[in-house]
């Protein structure tokens, strides 16, 4: 199956943050970033939902 | 550990307050002489008024109980740490309630004039020839509050005794002004007004060792980062007809961003995505996780606090 893509419309200063991110290593690109940031977001998700299976938000 | 030395002491009676220069390096003490009284409490540069104690900014470092080990700020854009909180007995302050006003006891109990904490802040602070308007919004000390299930701010009475105290260290030169909260038909100070003792000490090396370090960042402007640093000195406003806007990033410019998704990622985006939020648009929730993601990672404070260094 082939790739699905999604169109993120980000402004400058979201922009900035992310070229921040990426230059101290965290990632090569910004959409690797996003990648990184989804399989890290549902791997927390994912061991929260076991934890606590009707609550989805992060414990902050 | 050497002695506090003290420097001033002064009983503050009820209906009053008292402006206090309160240099960098000293300590203000504010204690019970019997128990059962609020303190509300402005503070000010002690060299440039328009900078000044910022209750929301507080609060939302520091929640709405602000107590030993918690600084107050000033407002934006200086955001310095004003003073920290080196002790406190009780542990039950107030950020969430504005100071009483006459308005209230009119209002409500239909005093034509009645002790409240704008009064006698602004009476205090005419002393340094401030006027009524620059009375700002009041850190309670000792003031025992909540927030009920619907929102809703409350106050009850406290349980303070005499000899419980305040301590606050002052990290810049400010004027520093408690008054005697002018509540006495209200839960407050427990439906009574009674003294509070105020004494200032000099600081000894092992208080000042106590303070956590706090961020010294760019964007903490003063007057001569201002494009307009002038005090405004009449009361109309009038447009200037020379102003030009100069707002800062503007303006926003949005880029389309193209993230190509594997089956797996897909899935997986299907399972977290905030569709309650953003519907069917995908491109939204996934910008929403992005950013998530970034706070749960790398941000440090609550909120967008200021970053403290711990002890």
């Amino acid at each position: 199956m082939a790739d699905t893509v999604i169109k993120l419309r980000l402004n400058q200063q979201q922009l900035e943050l992310m070229d921040r991110t990426i230059a101290n290593g965290v990632a090569p690109d910004r959409a690797a970033l996003v990648r990184l940031a989804l399989r890290e977001y549902a791997a927390a998700r994912k061991a929260e939902t076991k934890a606590k299976p009707n609550d989805l938000e992060p414990v902050r | 550990m050497s002695e506090r030395r003290v420097l001033f002491e002064h009983i503050l009676e009820p209906g009053t307050g008292k402006g206090i220069e309160l240099l960098k390096g000293q300590i203000l003490r504010i204690e019970q002489v019997e128990g059962g009284q609020c303190a509300d409490f402005n503070c000010f540069n002690l060299h440039d008024y328009k900078e000044f104690m910022h209750c929301g900014r507080t609060r939302t470092v520091h929640g709405f109980h602000p107590s030993k080990g918690t600084f107050m700020w000033s407002a934006p854009p200086r955001e310095r740490a004003m003073l920290y909180i080196l002790e406190d007995t009780v542990g039950r302050n107030d950020v969430l309630f504005p100071r009483c006003s006459a308005y209230v006891y009119e209002a409500s109990y239909g005093f034509a004039v009645h002790t409240n904490c704008h009064d006698i802040q602004a009476e205090a602070q005419r002393e340094y020839g401030l006027t009524p308007d620059d009375v700002h919004d009041s850190f309670n000390l000792f003031m025992c509050t909540g927030v009920d299930q619907d929102g809703h701010a409350y106050m009850t009475r406290q349980t303070t005794k005499a000899g419980d105290y305040v301590d606050l260290l002052a990290l810049m030169d400010v004027l520093a002004v408690p008054n005697i909260c002018g509540a006495d038909v209200m839960r407050t100070s427990n439906f009574a007004l009674k003294p509070l003792k105020l004494t200032v000490f000099a600081a000894t090396e092992a208080d000042l060792a106590r303070v956590p370090k706090t961020p010294t960042l760019k964007s903490q402007r003063t007057p001569k980062d201002f494009r307009n640093p002038t005090i405004k000195s009449d009361r109309p406003l009038r447009r200037d007809p020379a102003y030009k806007p100069e707002f800062p990033n503007t303006p926003i410019r949005i880029t389309e961003l193209p993230v190509a998704l594997s089956e797996e990622e897909l899935a997986a985006f299907n399972a977290v995505k905030r569709t309650d939020i953003y519907g069917e648009d995908d491109a939204a929730a996934l910008r929403d996780l992005l950013f998530s993601w970034w706070e749960e990672r790398f941000l440090q404070a609550h909120a967008g606090a200021p970053s403290i260094e711990s002890e």
